[in-house]
């Protein structure tokens, strides 16, 4: 009974890694470049979801499309005026211009809603479900089936609608995309602003179960990083498959190791997979 | 002096006069400004330029980014206090064991990681500093969380614990002048063609003979020996380590960013970062810091971003570009 | 390269700033004080920043219906002609170097006369030193980490409990609870596992071990932790009769809450100060904690006693209560002024020599301790703690016996819900 405990519990936080890695899978096996501020996407998108349920009173599919929508401006906003610019140039300016948005976005959210954990106010989500010998917090249970359905969802919108497949195809080769009367620039930029709203609403989601300070960016940044890693760049459905792994791995180490350990046991699994296989389960190398 | 080329390919010496006076600077610093507080701001400026140029090696000249070169920081200042603890030696006899120890692990991660490029090997230099910051603060053995401390007072001169910040100063700037050196030497011999070539394409210069992954493997091994060096240094001057000093990303960031600053594969970048990034900190702190605003890491992460955007080169970069145009102005005036 | 002798300009201009203190008052007794006031711990560097300024106005005015606390009724130090105390503050930002660089600072450029701090033991390792070094006394308010004051050093003072005196307190309570039939098998530890909670947590399993109190798990886990299931399970799973928490704010709530949802209520919880006493703790959690303890020096007390006035001293100012951490800080000022006081002078060693020679009673005090006298390496040694627990909204006060305010009650009620 523990053990399914356990396994229900990490399932469900994988779901949500799930949702906010598939973004930033979709930037690099769209453009080969890794944004190092991802992380905080998702912890704005926290923020977003307190600030709505603070100053507007909203429930959880208000401060969900709120989270979605203004990270998603923020996401191409970004491209707009950094990402583009630097995509051409040294590697140094590649790495330094998110490494520095990351640091940017983490230390001005320490400065306006200081250091200090916070946790939304009791929503229409609260209470614990109990089946079988199993709890499952509604919050939780909510948060993680809901991330699965929008990890589903990008995925379907890549690979069955008329702007997936333009996304893909500039994914796949530049330069034929543009043959093809593909606007690369303009798929680039969709691409972020999907990331970056992909991360505010798992953001959001998180919100409702957990609680959170801005430095929650730097570990989840790295979440990211693993779960990408492990589901293959550039696919989508590799980082669903890859999330509930992770989830996973990262509550049965807790369990059985200890709670100090399980970070141990996610970051070594990383690095033994980008030397070992870094185009993980799923991707192209 | 060693010749750098300007952006539009001729040859830019600096002043020999500049840097004489840059040395006497230097050097009479302390004499001049006797207090004890400008002193400890001196010495925590030449450690940043040491580490800054450390990184540069491999960061800079080889355009290898490393943001987990804390690692080898870290290392350098665990293991002094280390053999202190265990066994009472005095933390600068350790520093060589330290550079061992620093120059193993870049060979071991180093091995592996070269494979990669760009933002994966990036990607796993993060998550390399990461687990060990991690690791460390469960290890009993060097102090889990609680971390590690010097001798609180000097048993003799050895163990370096002095009243007056004075030697640390002069010890620190005999490294960095050990640091600049070593890398003018390598500007100008082949290793250090080899270093640019790999950065400009790593493709067009194997094919052009340069033996790629032996390159990168020195760059790392060389920056990773100062950056150890730079790490013992702080110990020695601070008297304490813990995980998140060590290993933290911010230590990382703090190399990489001064050097970027200042101009990332040039000799005098990391330098200049120093100069105007330790005071500034200091400077923040001191008007903000009384009544609360952190905005320190604010202004790293801006001007990191303004760097990448505009002026990857950094400070000697924006110079070298500024300056034919200012005297272009000063001449026609 | 002019960008050198620019940089250098530069510099110049940034140490002037850097170097710029405020004026003092001419004869002013100068102290410096390292907090947190911005970072991880800011909260809690800033709630003690306050807790000072509190001191500080009651030393320095007329406050003649605190009763006995020393200086209070008098203004300023009267052994030193009504002198008053100058306080500077510095943020060191959690960072050992800068608390390093900034005691620095205090010391050659503010020329203080006395230091306090620093909040995080890795700072006060590093600024005790430069006190040392220096001849300036430190009066440490509040850093857990044993061997601060164990390090030789003379001017080091330190006026709270530390972990083991914590240990010790627990095991007695534990011995007095079993000699009233309770049942007190087994415990279980969980803390953080950054400095505090680690030597808190050895500090425990040491003690323990001596009063031969079986531990039935140790969990050390990450303060930042998102989720704490797999935690809860464990605990669940080895049913121990006393669970010690030692963790800050947002782990202390996120237990609580996860413990609700998995419906697991061990017969006792203590939480070990720090998270438990934030002012967000019962706001958060309290209608699922009730019964939990605590440990705290500090007790607000009846009204219309001195520590109630100096309580309603610090609400006018912060809106909250006292709690127990700024309460050390504020106490570890005082003892710092009476001594400054009795010494007659500014002078860093006759100050010393007054700090060594302290003997304060426990009604000289604000907060619970048997008394201030300094051992020779520089701790209190009657430094102690009352235990106190989650009664509605409030802590009460309910052991030692003799001193308690409210019923224990064993097992805690746990939920209202």
């Amino acid at each position: 009974m523990v053990a399914v405990q356990v396994i229900v519990g990490g399932l469900l936080l994988g779901a949500i890694y799930a949702l906010f890695s598939s973004g930033l899978t979709l930037i690099w096996g769209m453009m080969n470049f890794i944004n190092f501020a991802h992380g905080e996407f998702v912890m704005l998108g926290m923020y977003v979801a307190l600030l709505v349920v603070v100053w507007l009173g909203g429930g959880p599919p208000l401060f969900g499309l709120a989270a979605a929508f203004s990270l998603f401006v923020l996401g191409v906003a970004i491209y707009l005026s950094l990402i583009r610019y630097v995509i051409r140039g040294p590697m140094l300016a590649q790495i330094l211009s998110t490494f520095g948005l990351a640091l940017f976005l983490r230390y001005s959210a320490f400065f306006i809603f200081s250091a200090n954990f916070v946790s939304l106010p009791q929503t229409s989500l609260a209470g614990t479900i109990r089946i079988g010998g199993i709890f499952l917090p509604v919050a939780q249970l909510v948060a993680g089936v809901v991330a699965i359905v929008l990890t589903m969802a990008l995925h379907v919108l890549l690979t069955h609608t008329g702007v997936g497949s333009k996304l893909l195809a500039v994914a796949e080769d530049r330069a034929a995309a543009m043959l093809m009367g593909i606007r690369p620039d303009r798929m680039q930029m969709l691409a972020w602003g999907l990331s970056a709203g992909a991360a505010g609403i798992a953001g959001a989601l998180m919100a409702t179960a957990y609680p959170w300070s801005p430095s929650v960016g730097e570990t989840f940044g790295l979440i990211a990083f693993v779960v990408v890693a492990l589901g293959g760049f550039g696919s989508v459905l590799g980082s669903l498959y890859a999330g509930l792994i992770i989830g996973l791995i990262q509550a049965i180490s807790a369990f059985w190791l200890g709670a100090i350990y399980k970070d141990i046991v996610v970051y070594g699994l990383f690095v033994a997979l980008l030397w070992l296989r870094p185009q993980g389960l799923m991707g192209k190398a | 002096m060693a010749a750098a080329a300007g952006p539009d390919g001729q040859s830019v010496k600096p002043q020999r006069l500049t840097l004489t006076l840059l040395a006497a600077a230097l050097l009479l610093y302390p004499l001049v400004l006797t207090n004890p507080f400008y002193l400890d701001i001196g010495v925590t400026f030449l450690l940043a330029a040491i580490s800054a140029s450390a990184w540069n090696i491999v960061g800079g000249y080889a355009g290898q980014v490393s943001v987990g070169h804390s690692m080898f920081f870290g290392l350098g200042a665990y293991t002094p206090l280390l053999f202190y603890t265990l066994w009472g030696w005095p933390p600068v006899a350790a520093v060589p064991a330290a550079v061992v120890l620093s120059v193993a692990l870049a060979l071991a991660i180093g091995l592996p990681t070269f494979r990669l490029t760009g933002h994966y090997f990036s990607m796993a230099t993060i998550a390399v500093a990461e687990l060990i910051r991690i690791f460390t603060g469960t290890w009993n053995l060097v102090g889990a969380a609680i971390g590690l401390q010097g001798p609180a007072r000097a048993r003799g001169w050895w163990d370096l614990t002095f009243r007056s910040e004075l030697p640390y100063y002069y010890l620190f700037l005999g490294v960095l002048a050990l640091v600049l050196a070593t890398t003018a030497l390598v500007e100008r011999r082949r290793f250090g063609f080899y270093l640019r070539a790999i950065k400009a394409s790593e493709r067009a210069a194997a094919s052009l003979g340069v033996p790629v992954r032996h390159t990168k493997m020195r760059a790392l091994v060389l920056s990773a020996t100062f950056t150890s060096i730079a790490g013992s240094l702080y110990v020695i001057k601070t008297g304490f380590i813990d995980p998140d000093s060590a290993f933290g990303i911010l230590v990382s960031v703090q190399m990489v960013i001064i050097a970027a600053l200042g101009g990332a594969g040039t000799l005098y970048g990391p330098l200049i970062g120093a100069l105007i990034l330790v005071p500034l900190q200091t400077a923040t702190n001191s008007l903000f810091g009384g009544g609360g605003s952190g905005l320190t890491y604010i202004l790293y992460g801006g001007i990191i971003v303004l760097i990448a955007r505009f002026e990857p080169g950094g400070l000697y970069e924006l110079w070298h570009r500024v300056a034919p145009y200012l005297r272009r102005r000063a001449h026609a005036a | 390269m002019k960008i050198l002798s620019l940089s250098a300009a530069a510099w110049f201009a940034a140490l002037a700033v850097a170097a710029a203190t405020p004026a003092h008052a001419a004869d002013a007794v100068k102290i410096g004080v390292l907090f947190p006031l911005t970072g991880n711990a800011a909260a809690a560097g800033q709630a003690s920043k306050a807790a000072l300024e509190v001191a500080l106005d009651i030393v320095n005015n007329a406050h003649p219906e605190l009763g006995n606390l020393p200086l209070a009724a008098s203004v300023g130090l009267p052994n030193l002609g009504g002198a008053k105390l100058d306080v500077t503050f510095v943020d060191h930002q959690g960072n050992p170097s800068t608390a390093q660089q900034l005691a620095t600072r205090l010391v050659a450029e503010d020329k203080v006369n006395a230091l306090m701090g620093a909040y995080q033991s890795s700072c006060t390792f590093t600024a005790t030193p430069v006190a040392e070094r220096y001849g300036i006394p430190f009066m440490v308010g509040d850093s857990s980490a044993l061997n601060i004051t164990s390090r030789g050093l003379k001017y080091v003072f330190r006026a709270t409990p530390i972990a083991t005196d914590y240990a010790r307190t627990y095991m007695r309570f534990f011995a007095d609870m079993k000699r009233t039939g309770k049942t007190v098998g087994s415990i279980a530890i969980v803390n953080e596992n950054t400095d505090y909670g680690t030597s808190v947590g050895d500090a425990i399993e040491a003690e323990a071990k001596k009063a031969s109190m079986p531990v039935a798990i140790r969990i050390p886990y990450s303060a930042s932790s998102t989720d704490v299931t797999a935690q809860v399970l464990q605990l669940k799973q080895k049913n121990p009769d006393v669970v010690i928490f030692i963790s800050y704010t947002a782990d202390s709530i996120l237990y609580m809450k996860t413990m609700k949802n998995l419906d697991y209520k061990p017969p006792m919880i203590i939480g070990d100060d720090t998270g438990f006493s934030d002012p967000s703790f019962i706001p958060a959690v309290n209608d699922i904690s009730q019964g939990v303890m605590n440990r705290s020096a500090w007790a607000i007390g009846k009204a219309g006693s001195t520590t109630d006035k100096i309580n309603d001293m610090y609400k006018a100012r912060t809106g909250r209560d006292l709690d127990d951490t700024s309460a050390r800080n504020m106490q570890g000022f005082f003892v710092l002024a009476e001594a400054i006081n009795r010494a007659g002078s500014t002078d860093p060693d006759k100050i010393r020599d007054a700090l060594v020679a302290t003997d304060l009673k426990p009604n000289q005090l604000m907060m619970g301790y048997q008394g201030v006298k300094f051992d020779d390496t520089g701790q209190n040694i009657l430094a102690s703690t009352y235990l106190i627990q989650l009664h509605g909204t409030q802590y009460e006060l309910v052991w030692p016996d003799d001193a308690a305010t409210g019923a224990l009650r064993w097992p805690m009620g746990g939920s209202t819900q």
